[in-house]
């Protein structure tokens, strides 16, 4: 019967199918997983590293492997390793997972590595300070190193600025008020700051900051959440929806706000350096970029804040990876971390290149000589904090987002109180870590 | 009367046109935003094409992933579920309404359990079981847990019992054996079943993403949803909704187009097998 015929071809052509790639036998095999939260083609792009790094290290395979989003990314690995796969020898996260996956056993610090190299000092040091904090445990070993990394930055409508009278961007928030009422109308928001949607975390540390008290600390088991600074930062974002009036009441949606922003739809926003490239490629009139505006902890410069965000590389190893397997590992952190690549990587991504000798390495370097905005960027990491991480820190993340989504939309009316009683609950969870 | 009548059909007929228009809507503005320049945002009072009606979007989805691939593994991963499903459901089916066993019902009832189960808490126990075959990122680990189907087994049960047992009975005084009895007699009778339940394993599948995401690690055999997912994750840029949606439409549209073609069988077989 025919029919019975096309079955089993079609059969035997799946099971045919299902043989995977094979490598040469001696090959050490590095299974990199990496995820993407950017409209690059990031798989095309870490090909073209992994053919650089066979080349210069024969004998040894990377295989980059797409995890989907962040949150897809620690999933996967979580269900592998607790399912008893194999998992990545080395993976980009969050820089905040750190504890989550150190806490289980699954990856191993970098510090080892690093004491083992002629120059460790010299490696760790090119690293800009900031980048390093959410990467070093309280004892002050490293355990992840920046690949991927963020910042807020303010974006400005140039041309809206100039047409209203103001020559220079805010830079602390009462010029930030000022010019954004007077750049608000019926049309056009004058700020937007992206807190709407489920995580306003990040954007809302930088007021935080500015106010004179980051939420976190060197010490994961330690969360200030109910200090007066975090209460009156989060009533300023709050205000900027009500009594203020320049933006929407409960704040921007995250993905919508670089979209108005090029629309001429927002005169100001708050994002991550994540976006500059695509703002400055797509944007029709002169984007100005500047500082997070100063809060009240000091016009110093003390009032300056933003949180680092973005992703680390870490290194995976139950204890059975073999002594050559760690070496080629160590390697490839290296090469994704070297200058070289960080340049590289910066300038295509629009992410900040992680190391200060990048900035003097092309095609870097030109590209931040031609648009001074990336070297804003940079310059404001002198000033920027750790970003939220803490024992469960999932869970704690959780509790701060919820919280704050139910004091910016109004929800909360007392933001004291709602802030008084997650901070007692965040106590609760870190009791036993303590 | 009469008028009474042509009032009801009328109405009728408006409130098939309201649902149509309803269901279009997504539909319409994925290709609306599609072919939108991505730096004009849909916005209140502009919603309509843009200062140009441009492919760039396409251009640009198509470059993040390589498609064809996807394509080529979707339809592997749907066609080979789908083939083994029609010969585990027709024989479970079979057994369950026409033989008599001990545990049937308790069986059935098993089977039943298990459609009240959401699969993403199997996930990492699924997961534990395809290392142990040693299955991991393989076309096989993707397919392997849908190759029994609770809700294929309860349709195709339902169904056969509603065939004669006469006609069984007679095909068997004509010497029919029981796989020809089967082949004739129950498949026969039971195609707007299977065409109904194909169109639901073909398109849960072709939508699927968690497991073989979970599951796969090789480019060389993940389907059209991982694809997908890579023009999602913009996070850090915010959204790319004309690229999203031009990718969304790519994948999409052999689904569309398979039911356009088919809509008159496929609307008639879920008539017929009572699925609403």
């Amino acid at each position: 019967m025919a029919l019975r015929r096309v079955i089993y071809v079609l059969l035997a052509a799946a099971l045919l199918m299902t043989f995977g790639v094979t490598y040469a036998q001696d090959d050490i095999v590095i299974d990199f997983y990496f995820p993407s939260a950017t409209a690059n083609d990031a798989e095309g792009i870490f090909e073209r590293y992994a053919g650089l790094f066979e080349e210069e290290n024969p004998g040894v395979v990377v295989n980059p492997i797409f995890t989907g989003s962040y949150t897809d990314t620690r999933n996967t690995i979580l269900t592998e390793l607790q399912g008893g796969g194999a998992g990545p020898d080395v993976a980009v996260m969050l820089s905040i997972d750190l504890y989550s996956f150190a806490e289980e056993g699954y990856i191993i610090p970098a510090q080892g590595f690093i004491d083992a190299m002629d120059n460790g000092a010299d490696y760790v040091n090119d690293f800009f300070p900031a980048l390093m904090a959410n990467g070093v445990d309280e004892m002050g070993n490293v355990w992840a190193i920046p690949f991927q990394r963020s910042t807020p930055i303010l974006y400005y409508n140039a041309d809206l600025l100039t047409e209203a009278g103001y020559d220079s961007p805010p830079t602390n928030n009462a010029e930030l008020v000022e010019i954004a009422q007077a750049l608000t109308t019926d049309e056009r928001d004058g700020l937007l700051v992206p807190v709407a949607g489920g995580f306003p975390i990040w954007m809302y540390q930088s007021f935080a900051i500015a106010y004179g008290q980051n939420i976190v600390s060197d010490d994961p088991t330690e969360v200030y959440f109910n200090t007066p600074e975090a209460v009156a930062a989060v009533e300023f974002v709050r205000s900027l929806g009500t009594d203020l009036g320049v933006g929407p009441a409960g704040g921007a949606a995250w993905g919508d706000t670089p979209v108005a922003f090029l629309a001429g739809q927002a005169a100001m926003i708050y994002h991550t350096t994540g976006n500059l490239t695509r703002i400055l490629n797509d944007a029709d009139f002169e984007v100005g970029v500047w500082y997070l505006p100063s809060g009240p902890a000091g016009d110093d410069g003390a009032g300056y804040g933003a949180p680092t965000g973005g992703g680390n590389l870490y290194i995976f190893d139950d204890g059975s990876k073999s002594a050559e397997e760690l070496d080629a590992i160590w390697r490839w952190v290296m090469f994704l971390s070297s200058p070289e690549i960080q340049a590289d990587w910066g300038a295509t991504t629009g992410y900040i290149a992680a190391n200060a000798s990048a900035w003097e390495t092309e095609p870097l370097a030109s590209l931040a000589q031609e648009h001074p905005q990336y070297g804003i960027a940079r310059d404001q990491l002198q000033h920027v904090g750790k970003e939220f991480s803490s024992y469960a820190t999932i869970t704690i993340q959780g509790i701060i987002n919820g919280t704050l989504e139910s004091i910016l939309t109004g929800e909360s009316e007392d933001a004291q109180a709602a802030m008084d009683a997650a901070q007692e609950q965040i106590d609760g969870i870190l009791a036993e870590y303590r | 009367m009469k008028d009474a009548n042509l009032l009801l059909r009328r109405f009728g007929a408006a409130l098939k046109a309201a649902l149509a228009i309803a269901f279009l809507i997504p539909l319409f503005f994925t290709v609306l935003v599609s072919v939108r320049p991505e730096a004009e945002p849909v916005t209140n009072g502009n919603i309509f094409f843009g200062s140009e009606v441009t492919l760039d979007n396409y251009q640009r989805a198509l470059d993040i992933a390589p498609w064809s691939l996807h394509y080529l593994n979707s339809i592997v991963f749907v066609a080979g579920t789908l083939l083994v499903q029609l010969l585990t459901v027709t024989a479970a089916a079979y057994a369950f309404a026409r033989m008599k066993f001990f545990g049937r019902n308790i069986l059935l009832l098993i089977i039943l359990l298990q459609l009240m189960i959401p699969s993403g808490v199997l996930l990492v126990q699924n997961f534990r079981t395809i290392q142990l075959l040693g299955l991991f990122d393989t076309r096989v680990a993707l397919m392997i847990p849908y190759w029994g189907s609770a809700f294929g087994v309860l349709l195709l049960r339902q169904t056969f019992r509603e065939v004669p047992l006469e006609l069984e009975e007679a095909a068997r005084i004509d010497g029919a054996n029981l796989y020809q009895v089967i082949r004739h007699v129950y498949i026969t009778n039971a195609i707007p079943a299977y065409l109904a339940f194909a169109l639901v394993s073909v398109s849960s599948h072709w939508n699927e993403f968690l497991w073989p995401f979970i599951i796969t690690r090789s480019e060389e055999i993940r389907p059209l949803t991982v694809g997908l997912n890579k023009l999602i994750k913009t996070t850090d840029q915010g959204a790319f909704y004309g690229q999203l949606m031009a990718g969304t439409l790519i994948v999409i549209m052999p689904l569309v187009i398979l039911f356009l073609v088919f809509q008159r069988q496929f609307v008639e077989s879920f008539a017929r097998s009572g699925i609403r």
